[in-house]
């Protein structure tokens, strides 16, 4: 017989109300492999905290994605967004499977054209360009989407210099019924500031008009509100072929589709309230089969998912690294991991699972990392088995934004692994060291001697 | 001007003049004939005859005004060829004798075009019945003539040569007839010399010569004709006074020729024919002359053109194909034949037979039940084909799979699969929940739609109400007709796809391929073309690239130059030909390379001309593109095997061509570099030749074709170890 597992003793609030007839027990089960790699392994292997993410699941998740479209549009494109997480093996998983690239950033940029993407495959949003970096995507053929006057007259007044004529869109805002409106970035459908912006693309004569771009919004709850974006873009589409006599060949609706995180404060958890790809693909492609292009002048649909794709994929693994009993009574857990590495904690509550077996009790506790900041909350409540120092938990869902927006405050960041589709394991990204952080660093010389 | 017509007059007379003597042994070459005729001069009256019933049976079929290329291949003149060196053996020359053989030479031009035009309607040959007659009308009515004798030329023929070429060219001559040869090696030389009347061996060694240049297959069709008649003869100790040279030349091995390998394709099968009817014909000659000789007629070559004629009818009947192929088109020689037959083969560039059906879904579905499926792909309605859509677990919906809606396949768009007209459409069944069936509509929601007469598709198991588009209504191919249902006989969403001759709901089906489809495989796509998907396979239309359509959208009137280092500047213009065909014209050399372009892919098909040309070069660079820019699809093909002009194994390669190939040049290409999919960007496609001579592969060509700005800009060619890098101008 195994030596029972010590747990610390909790006591539990009697609650009133009903019984549930099912008993206390939690549908909690432990998580203690990922695609057949054992947790502790990984942790033994890779130390802790650890980011692990599985190939199978992002490369299932682009699949089924494309094929939502695909079976429904017949010109579909999907561009790798970048920003959600540009680790190199991550984006080349998306190049393999067809995916090209959308950059908000020159370094962005130079890291699509690292990874071998084609520059008439890159898309080049954001409202920040250089004069240097447009002049790169103009020369390289990319797409430029502008979204400002300002932006496009700098870019009329580059043209001149450029070997190749600019491919331009524009990104469009508008009223889609979601609140509060996207209207920082692009040009307004309704105040007609996007079809001005169109007129003085065509009437310069010095750039190519190839599409139009829009992002209604980020983790959109509702296929509605991209129809009602279909339905403006294309207004705009038939504009261009009408008035400026300039067809658009492709319409880019942005990316926005949600993951299956919960966000914070929402009543139900989001696997129940979140439309499958497949809902926004149908809404959007019935409607855009409406639009009246004919089979041939079908513009390209363009998609940015970023999270969509990648959430599901990752997995952060950390360790306790003790246990307290706050002064209100709650149990509180200290990980090694915390907002340093998992920002999207201040927008979702992410399903944590411990990774190795447990008794049937329970306790409402809150989730600290270990920085010395008040902010490093990754769950202010979770009902979780009781955890003992040196135990394992496995945080779901954490592809999205964490292993770009992650910060090297106070803690380093850790290695980041990805288990292909064959089980084997891949060191994808080393954690960081205290050369690698000062190596940028310079000393002035009075600053060298210190006499303490 | 003027003078431009006389050169085109003297050029079609001299051409068709030759064709007649290289046509004697079913060939078109150049060097053929002036060999032949040559050859035919070594007895010179014999030869002077016949070239001046040749010249004025060309004359005559000139002026006439036949179709001008037919007069040009010979084929209304080399009767009177044959005729005028009949004439020439048997009766001495005076002026009766040109005066007759002018008539003789104009009655075979005669006899020849209605031979030709009433055979032709059986599509049967003439062969050489012209010459028969003619030669008969001939004999029977010059014995009324005193101004004519038989000649005594033939017994004393040293004398002739004495007085034409001296002593010189009787010692060789012979030389030649006292060499130590078996009897059989010099009775076949006298053979082969006897189709030109001829019963001499140095000129059955010239002609056996010009015979293996011009074709292996057929020399070797002659050789075993003539073995077999031998054989024959021995074996039955027949009458041997009706076997001599002229019966064992133009009887026994140009009927082995001719069915071996010339009217037929030669294979196996065609030549272990065309010894059988060796014999045949021997029974015929002897038959015959018994009939003949009481007239004092010989039997000529009539054994031969009965043979032929009734073994090509006979084949004709024949109600499936057979494995026996009648040649298709006459390329007059066996081994062009037998090349060309199997390249449009293997290339199945016969597409253009079949009506093109693509799929009739966007993206990837998967087959779940195929023809003759045991599910419910039976009997009458065995050949159809349903379609799901899969996961890559193969599920084909996700969890829980109790709602319609969990069906990935469910309310998809379904689309036709070619141009046609909405034949009849049902749009009343309701869907069956999951699991259920409804065997009393078993069609369920159901269109047909008409492609041409007794093609028809059908779509089934669609969801109610669903249709986008009414009866009668002209749908183009890729329209979206309704969305995938579960209506009818059908437990769980699926499409039923099928090809039936006639307009009903309940037709039974009929096979038919796809044009083109991808096939999903581990490890790349693969393009299948007029195949038919088999369960479990997952499948995908080619999604054609818009800027290569356009750039190998050649149109008849298209001009291009192109230029390239160290080669003249060639100009091509696209043509077509009477029967819509398309090809380029090289204006330089005179070039030709075929092409077809469907839409979904441009093939070259032939090419005719000088090898040396820049046409040349993209003809093996573009030899077959597949119009899309999917960089994972290749595209394989074979060349026919002319692209091996050089190779020292090619005569051993065309002996053994009508039983197994050691030797295969194969063609591979794809996208290198694809464009953005919306015509920007330009396009790198590569391709190569890989040569495969027993076992061992040797790439031989490398090419790679830039496309941009929706026209073909350059290509660059790496063959025979030179790099040739060629621009277009458009």
């Amino acid at each position: 017989m195994n030596k029972q597992v010590y747990e610390s003793p909790s006591i539990q609030k009697m609650n009133g109300g009903l019984m549930n007839k099912f008993g206390t027990r939690s549908s909690y089960e432990p998580v203690k492999q990922i695609d057949g790699v054992a947790v502790n392994f990984l942790m033994e292997q890779f130390g802790s905290p650890l980011f692990v993410l599985s190939e199978r699941t992002i490369r299932r998740s682009y699949q089924s994605a494309v094929r939502a479209f695909k079976t429904r549009y017949p010109k579909v494109q999907f561009a790798w967004s970048y920003k959600t997480n540009y680790l190199n093996a991550v984006c080349r998983i998306f190049h393999q499977e067809g995916s090209w690239a959308e950059v908000v950033s020159g370094f962005e940029y130079r890291k699509a054209v690292g990874n071998g993407v084609p520059g008439h495959k890159i898309i080049f949003n954001g409202p920040g360009k250089t004069d240097e970096e447009l002049r790169v995507a103009a020369n390289n053929g990319s797409l430029i989407h502008i979204d400002h006057f300002d932006e496009l007259y700098q870019l009329i007044a580059l043209s001149d210099t450029l070997d190749k004529k600019p491919k331009v869109a524009i990104r469009v805002n508008m009223d889609t019924g979601v609140y509060p409106l996207w209207d920082r970035f692009g040009f307004n459908y309704e105040n007609g500031q996007a079809a001005e912006a169109l007129g003085k693309i065509t009437a310069s004569g010095k750039l190519e008009l190839a599409g139009l771009h829009c992002h209604i919004g980020t983790y959109m709850l509702s296929p509605d509100a991209y129809v009602k974006a279909v339905e403006k873009l294309g207004d705009l589409a038939w504009k261009c072929k009408t008035e400026l006599n300039s067809p658009v060949r492709y319409i880019d609706l942005g990316g926005g589709f949600p993951s299956t995180n919960t966000l914070r404060g929402s009543f139900l958890p989001g696997p129940d309230t979140v439309p499958p790809v497949d809902e926004f693909a149908e809404a959007i492609t019935s409607r855009l089969l409406k639009l009246g292009f004919g089979a041939e002048e079908l513009p390209l649909l363009l998609l940015e998912s970023g999270r969509v794709l990648v959430d599901d994929a990752g997995f952060l693994l950390s360790t306790v690294l003790a246990g307290k009993r706050l002064p209100d009574g709650r149990r509180a857990i200290i990980l090694d991991a915390g907002v340093n590495l998992l920002f999207t904690s201040f927008w979702y509550d992410h399903p944590v699972s411990p990774a190795q077996d447990f008794t049937h009790h329970t306790e409402d506790m809150a989730l600290f990392g270990p920085l010395c900041m008040n902010i490093d909350v990754l769950r202010q409540g979770i009902n979780l088995p009781l955890l003992n120092r040196g135990d394992r938990v496995v945080v779901h869902k954490v592809g999205a934004y964490n292993m770009t927006q992650w910060m090297q405050f106070i803690q380093m960041r850790p290695n980041v692994v990805l288990i292909d589709e064959e089980g084997g394991t891949h060191l994808i990204r080393q954690a960081e060291d205290l050369a690698y952080l000062e190596q940028l660093e310079k000393t002035p010389e009075h600053l060298k001697e210190i006499n303490l | 001007m003027r003078k431009k017509t006389v050169i085109s007059f003297a050029e079609q007379v001299s051409t068709t003049v030759l064709n007649s003597y290289s046509m004697l042994f079913f060939s078109n070459r150049r060097f053929f004939a002036l060999l032949v005729l040559l050859v035919s001069f070594l007895n010179p009256y014999t030869g002077l005859a016949g070239f001046a019933a040749t010249a004025t049976a060309a004359l005559a079929a000139y002026f006439m005004g036949f179709g001008r290329d037919q007069v040009r291949s010979g084929l209304y003149t080399y009767s009177g060829l044959l005729a005028g060196l009949g004439m020439g053996t048997f009766y001495e020359f005076g002026t009766g004798f040109w005066i007759l053989l002018l008539l003789a030479s104009l009655l075979s031009v005669l006899l020849s075009a209605a031979f030709i035009a009433s055979l032709g309607r059986s599509k049967l040959p003439a062969l050489s019945l012209a010459f028969i007659l003619t030669l008969w009308v001939v004999i029977l009515a010059s014995g009324e003539f005193t101004a004519i004798g038989l000649s005594q030329r033939n017994i004393y023929w040293l004398n002739e040569m004495y007085a034409t070429g001296g002593t010189d060219l009787i010692r060789l001559a012979q030389w030649f007839d006292t060499l130590p040869l078996p009897a059989a090696v010099s009775g076949f030389f006298r053979s082969v010399s006897a189709i030109l009347f001829q019963s001499n061996i140095a000129a059955g060694m010239l002609l056996t010569i010009g015979l293996l240049f011009f074709s292996r297959i057929a020399l070797a069709l002659m050789i075993s004709g003539y073995v077999i008649a031998i054989l024959f003869i021995q074996l039955m100790g027949g009458y041997a006074g009706s076997v001599n040279y002229y019966n064992l030349g133009t009887n026994f091995m140009l009927v082995s020729v001719a069915l071996g390998g010339f009217y037929i394709v030669p294979s196996f099968r065609s030549i272990a024919w065309s010894l059988i009817t060796v014999p045949v014909s021997y029974i015929l000659v002897i038959a015959l002359w018994k009939i003949t000789y009481t007239w004092g007629l010989p039997v000529f070559s009539l054994p031969f053109c009965i043979t032929v004629i009734l073994f090509l009818y006979v084949l004709q009947l024949r109600q499936a194909g057979g494995k026996m192929v009648l040649t298709p088109v006459q390329y007059y020689s066996p081994e062009e034949n037998l090349y060309r037959y199997l390249n449009n083969r293997d290339r199945a560039l016969h597409s253009f037979y079949f009506h093109q059906l693509s799929l009739p879904f966007m993206g990837e579905w998967m087959v779940s039940q195929g023809y003759e499926g045991g599910l419910t792909h039976q009997g009458e309605w065995s050949r159809a084909l349903d379609f799901v859509i899969a996961d890559h677990e193969n599920k084909t919906y996700r969890f829980p799979g109790t709602r319609l809606s969990d069906y990935y396949c469910y309310d998809k768009p379904v689309l036709s699969p070619a141009d046609g007209t909405v034949e009849e459409i049902i749009d009343y069944v309701e869907d069956n929940p999951v699991g259920g069936n409804n065997t009393r509509q078993n069609w369920g929601n159901t269109i047909v739609i008409k492609h041409a007469e007794g093609i028809y598709s059908k779509l089934s198991h669609l969801k109610k109400g669903s249709f986008k588009v009414a009866r009668a209504a002209y749908v183009k191919k890729g329209d979206i007709l309704a969305a995938c249902g579960n209506s009818g006989r059908s437990p769980e969403p699926h499409l039923h796809f099928q090809v039936q001759a006639t307009p009903y709901i309940d037709s039974r089906t009929m096979a038919y391929p796809l044009a083109y489809y991808v096939q999903r495989e581990k490890s790349k796509p693969l393009l299948k073309t007029l195949a038919v998907p088999t369960e479990g396979q997952t499948v995908s239309n080619v999604i054609p690239g818009s800027q290569l359509q356009q750039a190998f959208g050649f149109q008849p009137g298209y001009c291009m130059r192109v230029k390239a280092d160290g080669y003249e500047e060639e100009e091509w213009e696209v043509r077509v030909s009477a029967y819509n065909e398309m090809y380029f014209y090289g204006h330089r050399h005179r070039d030709y390379a075929y092409f077809i372009n469907d839409g979904t892919v441009f093939c070259f098909t032939a090419y005719f001309g000088n090898q040396k040309s820049l046409l040349h070069l993209f003809y093996l660079a573009a030899y077959k593109v597949l119009l899309s820019t999917d960089k994972h699809i290749a595209v394989t093909d074979y060349f026919s095997r002319q692209a091996f002009r050089r190779h020292p194994l090619n005569w051993l390669q065309d002996l053994l061509s009508p039983f197994f190939f050691f030797m295969r040049m194969r063609y591979e290409g794809h996208v290198y570099q694809d464009d953005d999919g919306m015509g920007t960007g330009s396009i790198l496609l590569s391709s190569r030749a890989i040569a495969k001579t027993l076992g061992k592969e040797r790439q031989t060509m490398l090419a790679e074709t830039r496309i941009s700005q929706g026209k073909l800009q350059a290509f660059r060619v790496w063959w025979n170890n030179k790099k040739i890098e060629v621009v277009c101008v458009n």
